[in-house]
């Protein structure tokens, strides 16, 4: 990989490691998600810099450029991360609805009664 | 309280509601005159309209409401929790769109005291007086039949009937998992591989008295037959792998 490729993928990288710490100092993401970005940019910022690691990546791989292996790799996280989301959101899902239930059902009305209406 | 005149012990007659202010009253009133002695629950499902302000003057209903619009399985799920809670033995769910026949609802009951664990009040079953369903739909519900048919074991020809009654083991069970949108095929498989006896028995079905249907929503008509053919596996699935 060319030493230019090499510096644009870190600034893509560095940058996204100041987007990903920003948004926990604004409260926007949780520690837990930001630990797991900072983790797979230092990851990327290791193979991206190491030629052996990257060669040893893209033969493991069967690619025929270095680049490509590291392409494989990001495409694999991103896919992973979407399933991931997919079943916290799935999980968030279930758990918004029982809630509705339970607090629906606490303030179900008798016959003939107004009943308690649910905050909005 | 209403208490036993289905003769089955307790009854709850469950209408899960999202925007039915043109029908929910007389829905509601429908049943009550028929004095078949079993308490009703409205679940307003966070309708938008005025559906809630029509059931504050409703005095013959119980209503649990959604603060916001879960879908109809959560509506009917609310409803059998509700029912698991209070200690009901029997339960009828109702459509609150003026489609089904409120006298009909002790056709579901007397059938249920023959020793039935669920029945489901049928379209297609026997001589029922049913306006004319459209040609897709209909082949929609014979392809879900046969499917709850094939995986299930169950023969039932309307499994999207939204009309049905059932015993406390039946709700106790499905209280705990119910589908979210579209209960009907992967219910009837469920029901199936669990070994619950469910029959159908003619019932008449109006065209809906005011709302819109479902199956208007373009997205929701492709959606639908997807997801519950994904649906029926994956509980064919489950259960298998529970064994």
């Amino acid at each position: 990989m060319s030493l230019q490729a090499k510096l644009m993928i870190s600034v893509l990288l560095l940058g996204n490691a100041i987007l990903v710490v920003e948004l926990l100092r604004r409260k926007r993401l949780a520690e837990s998600y930001t630990l797991l970005w900072l983790f797979v940019t230092v990851l990327t910022l290791v193979a991206t810099w190491s030629d052996r690691l990257l060669a040893l990546l893209a033969a493991f791989f069967g690619a025929m450029a270095p680049v490509s292996a590291l392409t494989l790799l990001s495409l694999a996280f991103i896919l992973g991360m979407l399933i991931f989301f997919s079943m916290k959101v799935s999980r968030l899902d279930a758990q918004v609805k029982r809630l509705a239930q339970e607090l629906a059902l606490r303030s179900a009305s008798s016959p003939g009664s107004l009943g308690t209406p649910p905050p909005r | 309280m209403n208490v036993g005149k289905v003769g089955q012990g307790r009854g709850i007659v469950v209408i899960p509601a999202y925007n039915e202010e043109e029908t929910i009253a007389e829905v509601v009133r429908g049943l009550a005159a028929e004095g078949l002695g079993v308490d009703i629950l409205v679940v307003n499902d966070g309708s938008s309209d005025g559906t809630g302000r029509i059931l504050k003057g409703l005095p013959d209903a119980i209503t649990v409401t959604h603060p916001i619009n879960l879908g109809y399985g959560a509506a009917v799920q609310t409803g059998m929790l509700y029912a698991v809670r209070e200690g009901y033995d029997v339960l009828a769910l109702m459509d609150a769109d003026g489609q089904h026949v409120p006298s009909q609802v002790r056709l579901l009951f007397d059938e249920l005291g023959k020793g039935w664990d669920m029945v489901i009040g049928s379209r297609f079953a026997g001589d029922a007086d049913v306006y004319r369903v459209p040609f897709f739909r209909r082949t929609g519900i014979r392809f879900f039949s046969f499917l709850a048919h094939l995986l299930g074991g169950i023969e039932v020809r309307d499994v999207t009937s939204g009309f049905q009654a059932m015993r406390r083991n039946v709700f106790e069970f499905l209280s705990m998992e119910y589908p979210t949108h579209s209960p009907d095929a992967e219910v009837i498989v469920m029901l199936g591989r669990k070994r619950f006896r469910v029959t159908e028995v003619p019932t008449s079905v109006r065209e809906r008295q005011g709302g819109t249907s479902m199956y208007s929503n373009v997205g929701a008509a492709i959606y639908y037959p997807f997801k519950s053919i994904l649906s029926s596996i994956i509980v064919l699935l489950r259960l298998l792998r529970e064994k």
